[in-house]
């Protein structure tokens, strides 16, 4: 596939083709420095933000002190570490020392955040020397869709800013497509780390649940939150990873399972490699034709890399996604229900209404889908003794206008990745082609590839793979441009 | 005899109660909605016969490692 439009990195400017595994050869080599390439994200982020909605607040003074340092360390002959000088952004429901955590949101008590200082994904990214740029956008507590009405920005996509973003890691979506950042943090409840990839075009990683450790992040469902990387390209979400993967005793339901390297396995070869493919024909209300030939495509893309691609089904899948339903409602419920009832009119609409509607559960229901969650597990576990991986679309429908957007309840059946969070296996989000012309209107297409629990490895070897063939992630938006009129709109 | 749809209006308003809640009047509709779709997946997770005997994880990631 040739990709039209791509911008290629050029020497000391940051396009947003320029991938983190770039940058970190070219901060190596001495043709970019750090500061350079925090001055360029940050002069991108000036030229698209107050039209995209990427930041809720900048850490320009302590970033570009952080960037000046990693510039001596080379300067001194030193290597300060996997991410040094890579300009991240944080999505803001995850703690940091400087600036608020707010959640977007209203009701998030300030202090929260300021008592707990970094999270223990943010302390770690800092020690492999990432500069850290600012808190992102997300949906209010991780949830719901945007609010106008609250004083906050709405998040649009950079390929059509009719469109949304995706939530709730919005603006770790649009900044890493619009080269506003080269990567950030996301958080993945029922999809959100994966959706907002999807959307935006880029590549987005849900772990194991239990690999990254989520304390120090306003919580949604207790056993479905992930912390975990965004960025452009499979291999940059293993750079991340290789920083963030690893027990810590702060979070209780963090699993002391070894971590490995994973950019060890990235070789570009699936020979022998099964994959089941489920297409999930019938599984929503809506499907994007384009969504069938880009999986045709993705089917080529692999047997010619090797792998076996087989049909399959996945089991439960309906009683799956409401186990989830049922556990993230009910777990944030527990979360939210004292604010809820002094503070209801504060929230988003969607979130009040999502969240309170928790209330259609018991007690019984809640472990109910807990015990569904178990034979789910055992039931795709003998699925995986038959394929190595499992392929699906992430999403049937390539975005909604935000004009349209009510709440997620309608829109949670085109998504196919909330079935993952209720087992807690690794699942890969990487686009896989276009709904409609890039830069004239169109729409990314997203792939999700699916591991075993802790085969983070063998998933994002197979989306580098993917990678290496394919260009769909090396595609930039016209926001990219950074020219003040290229923000496509349709 | 109530119909269906009133039966969940009736419980909703027995659960906003119960809960403390006072939605804002416009935000009736949505709640009623997903309250009504909340039900309707109680009522699939407990279709799952092979769970009637299973034990729930309830620290999740232990099932996991």
């Amino acid at each position: 596939m040739t990709a039209p439009d791509v911008v290629a990195p050029e020497e000391g400017a940051l396009s947003s083709a320029l991938t983190i595994a770039d940058a970190q050869t070219a901060l190596r080599d001495g043709t970019l420095t750090a500061t350079g390439l925090l001055r360029e994200a940050y002069a991108t982020a000036d030229a698209v933000d107050e039209t995209l909605g990427i930041y809720l607040s900048r850490f320009d003074e302590t970033a570009q002190a952080a960037a000046a340092a990693i510039d001596a360390a080379f300067a001194a002959g030193e290597d300060p570490g996997l991410l040094a000088g890579i300009p991240l952004g944080i999505k803001d429901i995850i703690s940091t020392t400087e600036g608020e955590t707010t959640a977007q949101s209203l009701v998030l008590d300030r202090a929260w955040g300021a008592g707990v200082g970094d999270a223990v994904v943010v302390s770690r990214l800092r020690a492999a020397g990432a500069v850290i740029t600012g808190k992102l956008t997300t949906m209010e507590y991780a949830t719901g869709v945007p609010d106008p009405t609250k004083p906050f920005p709405i998040p649009r996509n950079p390929w059509n800013t009719d469109y949304w973003t995706g939530g709730s890691s919005s603006g770790t979506g649009n900044g890493v497509a619009a080269g506003a950042i080269l990567g950030g943090l996301g958080t993945d409840t029922g999809g959100s780390i994966r959706i907002p990839s999807a959307f935006c075009g880029i590549t987005g990683l849900k772990a194991t649940f239990g690999r990254v450790p989520k304390s120090g992040c306003v919580p949604l469902g207790y056993s479905l939150d992930n912390i975990g990387p965004m960025a452009r390209s499979a291999r940059d979400c293993a750079i991340m990873l290789n920083a963030l993967a690893g027990y810590d005793a702060s979070d209780a339901c963090a699993v002391e399972v070894p971590t490995e390297d994973y950019l060890a396995g990235l070789d570009g070869d699936l020979s022998g490699l099964t994959i089941g493919l489920d297409r999930l024909l019938g599984k929503a209300p809506n499907r994007d034709p384009a969504v069938d030939a880009a999986l045709d495509a993705v089917v080529d893309v692999l047997t010619g890399l090797g792998a076996t691609v087989v049909e399959v089904e996945l089991p439960l899948w309906q009683e799956l996604n409401a186990a989830t339903r049922i556990t993230s409602r009910s777990e944030a419920f527990a979360y939210h229900a004292p604010d809820l009832r002094s503070r209801w009119g504060d929230y988003f609409s969607a979130t009040r209404t999502g969240v309170g509607a928790a209330i259609a559960f018991t007690g019984a229901d809640y472990v109910q889908a807990q015990r569904v969650r178990r034979v789910g597990q055992k039931a795709v576990a003998a699925l995986f003794e038959t394929v190595d991986l499992i392929i699906t679309p992430t999403s049937s429908v390539a975005g909604w206008k935000i004009d349209e957007l009510d709440s997620m309840a309608d829109r949670f059946g085109s998504m196919h990745t909330g079935y993952w969070n209720a087992l807690g296996n690794p699942a890969l989000a990487l686009p896989m082609g276009f709904s409609g012309q890039p830069r004239a209107g169109g729409l990314p297409l997203s792939l999700q590839i699916i591991g075993r629990p802790f085969t983070e490895s063998l998933v994002l070897r197979a989306g580098d793979a993917y990678q290496r063939v394919t260009d769909w992630h090396l595609l930039t938006p016209a926001a990219a441009d950074r020219s003040e009129t290229a923000v496509v709109a349709s | 005899m109530h119909s269906i749809e009133e039966q969940f209006e009736k419980q909703l308003d027995q659960a906003l109660e119960s809960n403390g809640l006072t939605p804002l009047p416009e935000d009736r509709a949505a709640l009623l909605k997903a309250f009504t779709t909340g039900r309707e997946q109680a009522a699939l997770v407990f279709s799952v016969a092979e769970a009637r005997y299973e034990e729930p994880d309830l620290i999740f990631s232990a099932s996991l490692s």
